[in-house]
């Protein structure tokens, strides 16, 4: 974490807290990660186990009413972003940092043109006006292949399809050139032959531009075509960071095995599939130690104990927070 | 506001003026309002005599083909100041809905937006507000502070903003709750900007709806007001205070009290036919009847 001054934005010992019925309970806990310019790393994990939770702690919008980040850091080109009033964090979001969110169909303003909408970004964070924010407008839509864009400015949102809806979306994250994307599931409400549009679409835009890209997503298959390192989550704690490749093929926590043997193959017949047995533990009833422990085929009485993510000995990059495993790649190593 | 002008100036009014055109009752309502106003701004023109000339010798005189109302109790021409009333009742009614539709408007959406407790004490105000009858908040306020032109806009939009404040925050509680509200928090904007730009289009023609059926309400009160003599004060021509006037004389010269009374109904009734076809084009469960 020592160079954390050099990166884009390093994630450190992030935790946040949501109150449930007046008591405080962790939503995510100690969450460490940085992303490096040019890179997408992807958060994935299933639906509830703090992937957009960290998207939200990492923009500082977590609802006040009942959550708030109890520790950790979150620094934006070395620095933290988590002390900064609200008037701060504005000139930051859409600008330094900017979000594409899940569903095209609703994040868009339905009765504002979409035009309209891409210029307002642009607006308010640069000295753009008028016509010059109109004219960028118009080039980012093009720049995202939206079909007759200057045509088509002044149409409102309904009159698109999702995936054009999302290559707007897409426009109008990219408005101010922000340093890094969160794209929250930008390909979950799409079609097969879109989702591998817009994955295109996005992997080019960063290649041109050099911005880091967190990419969330439950759907392993998008993480092997678009991620250059993958974090795995579950039930709010990160377990296994690594490059993609050597997580697809070593993955070391006992949860990423289950995970990637869950994945339904064409190659393969139904009757391999390997459900996860149990469920995730509701956020009231939290062990203290390992999270994943109750469901783990390898569980030693030390995991009532929270493992820390440490570096496998074979490859610092590969981080893994489990007692059994990072011990015994330790040992082999 | 270049900002407020396009995000209002397109989908609203552009649906509102689609739906207008669409539906019979509601173009039927328009022409009605359209024409109304038109003679209510062009009476200096339209008029044939001045509203405040008079004329001993034609004191209660009927119809006639100089005076087609006839004329009234100082001999002064009835259809002359008809016209030259429209201009004082539409005066006061739209500036006092318009000030109730910014009010309104902005508390309701600031309430619903913010909720919680600011929400409830605003409300619980607005309730207040509501519990009196209009015309009883229009003695009071008159009463108290004297029958000028002021105080009975004040009167009336004091009566108007609780409903405007209502009908603004129920749908802000709900889109305030769509992802385009928070994707703008992610795009850095305040939620001042989010209220106005973003959310105002959204409630706007819930807004408007409302405010064609209260523009008939308004006239109504102001008539009120005026007939018992708390409103625009004589010699200035005004449709109540001219069926208070008529009124004594009701059943010798009938037509002094009639016309100006018909003048209030087609005016309310165009304002309500506007209103009620305004509200069914806007309301997508209505559509397609």
């Amino acid at each position: 974490m020592s160079e954390a001054g050099e990166l884009p934005l390093a994630v450190d010992g992030l935790t946040t807290a949501f109150r449930v019925e007046g008591r405080w309970y962790d939503a995510i806990r100690d969450v460490s990660f940085s992303v490096a310019r040019n890179e997408t790393l992807a958060l994935v994990g299933e639906s509830g186990c703090g992937k957009s939770i960290t998207a939200l702690s990492i923009m500082g919008l977590v609802p006040k009413a009942n959550g708030r980040i109890t520790a950790g850091r979150v620094l934006l080109d070395g620095r933290d972003l988590v002390p900064l009033d609200e008037t701060e964090m504005e000139k930051i979001r859409g600008n330094a940092i900017s979000m594409i969110f899940q569903e095209p169909m609703t994040s868009l303003n339905p009765v504002l043109p979409i035009g309209f909408q891409v210029a307002e970004a642009l607006r308010y964070h640069t000295a753009l006006t008028g016509e010059a924010a109109r004219a960028r407008a118009l080039a980012l839509l093009e720049h995202v292949k939206v079909p007759s864009a200057a045509r088509r400015f002044d149409d409102y949102p309904h009159q698109f399809s999702g995936g054009m809806r999302q290559r707007v979306m897409i426009a109008i994250a990219l408005a101010c050139s922000p340093q890094i994307i969160l794209a929250d599931e930008p390909t979950t409400a799409l079609d097969v032959t879109i989702q591998a549009q817009v994955l295109a679409l996005l992997a080019e835009l960063k290649s041109e531009t050099g911005m880091a890209m967190i990419f969330i997503t439950h759907n392993l298959g998008v993480v092997a075509s678009i991620a250059d390192r993958v974090a795995v989550m579950y039930a709010g704690d990160l377990i296994e960071i690594a490059p993609v490749e050597e997580l697809f093929e070593h993955p070391m926590h006992p949860y990423t095995e289950a995970l990637l043997s869950s994945i339904p193959r064409v190659d393969r017949d139904a009757g391999d599939l390997k459900p996860i047995a149990g469920q995730v533990p509701p956020i009231t009833a939290m062990p203290s130690g390992c999270r994943y422990a109750d469901r783990c085929p390898l569980r030693v009485p030390r995991c009532a104990t929270m493992p820390p993510l440490v570096g496998l000995a074979v490859d610092p990059n590969h981080q893994v927070r489990c007692w059994v495993r990072a011990a015994d790649e330790s040992v082999s190593a | 506001m270049s900002v407020i002008a396009v995000a209002t100036g397109r989908g609203a009014w552009a649906r509102l003026g689609a739906g207008i055109r669409h539906h019979k009752m509601a173009s039927f309502g328009a022409g009605i309002v359209i024409l109304m106003v038109l003679s209510a701004l062009l009476a200096p023109w339209l008029a044939p005599h001045d509203p405040l000339e008079q004329d001993v010798l034609l004191r209660l005189a009927s119809p006639s083909a100089d005076f087609p109302l006839g004329n009234d109790s100082f001999g002064r021409d009835i259809l002359a100041r008809i016209l030259w009333g429209g201009r004082v009742s539409l005066y006061v009614s739209t500036l006092s809905v318009l000030i109730a539709i910014f009010v309104g408007g902005a508390l309701g959406i600031l309430a619903g937006y913010i909720g919680g407790l600011f929400d409830r004490v605003l409300m619980a105000a607005m309730d207040v507000l509501l519990s009196f009858p209009t015309l009883v908040m229009g003695l009071l306020v008159v009463a108290m502070m004297g029958p000028t032109v002021g105080n009975l806009i004040l009167a009336i939009t004091l009566t108007a903003v609780a409903p405007f404040a209502r009908i603004a925050r129920a749908p802000t509680l709900t889109v305030k709750e769509r992802d385009f509200v928070e994707a703008g928090r992610a795009l850095g904007f305040s939620h001042l900007r989010i209220m106005v730009v973003h959310i105002l289009p959204n409630v706007l023609d819930d807004i408007l709806v409302m405010g064609a059926l209260w523009l008939a309400t308004a006239i109504r009160t102001e008539a009120s007001l005026s007939f018992i003599g708390l409103g625009v004060r004589p010699p200035t021509a005004s449709w109540g205070g001219m069926i208070r006037e008529g009124f004594e004389n009701i059943l010798d010269a009938p037509w002094l009290a009639i016309f100006p009374s018909i003048a209030i109904l087609v005016v309310m009734f165009g304002l309500n036919m506007l209103g009620d076809g305004l509200r069914d084009t806007s309301d997508p469960r209505l559509r397609h009847e």
